[in-house]
């Protein structure tokens, strides 16, 4: 079918915020489906585990845009559009599956609040909310779009999510992987 | 980690086994069931200064795993990666290039508790 470039954490759930892992190791829904349709899987590094670490807080956009990390998120941007354009030339089809809620992989869900920032307190499933994409994921469409690589179709699951419906984040990957 | 329900537990995993060629076992269904998380080693035909980048940063998560007490494997190889983890101060770490299912099964069944993980109980 083609080739889905996946956000690392749907193959590995080690890499989750403490709290966030819902699984012991491979997020299988989506997984599951993307092969079952033969599609070829090529997981994305994890924007915030190399730069923040294990330990990290649950975070929103704000702190996570700097110049710093946005240097980070493009340097792993350059390397996941160049190997789209590889597979762009060779024919395949691409889809990108993200992470909604997420502040770097949100697809149309980031978390977004100016003022979090010290001691945190706030729980899952807080506000934070935002429509918009993630940090790393804005950097890989203008990391495409300098390449003149068509966006591809893309969607985020929604495990993060407080009304996370996994029949719901079913239909909509068939969706995508139908259009 | 209440609520959080990760094995501690992180296999590097070549390509041929997350995307496995037609008439090989798949690899990532093993790992998936035994409760692993992967990271995807590149593929074999990205271009030596990609896969380079990609193996860079696959080093870089796998030093973080690995200093917190997760239990880091390799399944399969892949060339640059001895470099990448080697440039991040890490030794390759125990690996198998498994060429049956069993033989997969078998390396996951005998690893440790990593040290990471809480006791039982």
């Amino acid at each position: 079918m083609g080739v889905a470039f996946v956000a690392h954490c749907l193959l590995n759930q080690n890499s989750k915020t403490d709290g966030g892992a819902s699984c012991p190791g491979v997020y299988s829904p989506a997984v599951d489906m993307l092969r079952s349709r033969g599609w070829r899987i090529e997981q994305m590094p994890c924007p915030e585990l190399a730069f923040t670490g294990l330990n990290r807080f649950w975070g929103v956009r704000e702190q996570y845009d700097t110049i710093a990390h946005r240097r980070h998120c493009r340097r792993i941007a350059d390397a996941v559009a160049t190997a789209i354009a590889l597979r762009v030339e060779q024919g395949e089809e691409v889809v990108l599956i993200g992470v909604e809620g997420s502040p770097s992989m949100g697809v149309c869900i980031t978390s977004s609040d100016a003022t979090y920032g010290g001691r945190p307190t706030w729980p899952a499933g807080a506000p934070e909310l935002a429509e918009g994409e993630g940090i790393y994921v804005e950097e890989l469409r203008q990391a495409l779009q300098a390449r003149g690589i068509p966006l591809p179709r893309m969607m985020g699951v929604t495990t993060p999510l407080p009304d996370h419906d996994p029949e719901a984040e079913r239909r909509a990957l068939a969706a995508l992987l139908d259009s | 980690m209440e609520g959080d329900h990760r094995s501690f537990r992180v296999a590097l995993v070549a390509d041929r086994y997350v995307n496995p060629p037609a008439g090989e076992f798949d690899g990532l269904e093993i790992l998936g069931e035994a409760g692993w998380g992967v990271m995807q080693l590149p593929a074999e035909d990205y271009p030596v200064e990609l896969a380079a980048s990609m193996l860079s940063e696959v080093a870089d998560q796998a030093e973080e795993f690995a200093r917190h007490g997760y239990d880091v494997v390799v399944v399969g190889e892949r060339r640059g990666l001895t470099e990448a983890l080697t440039a991040v101060g890490m030794q390759l770490p125990d690996q198998v290039r498994p060429s049956t299912r069993e033989e997969l099964v078998e390396f996951l069944a005998d690893r440790p508790a990593p040290t990471a993980a809480p006791s039982p109980g």
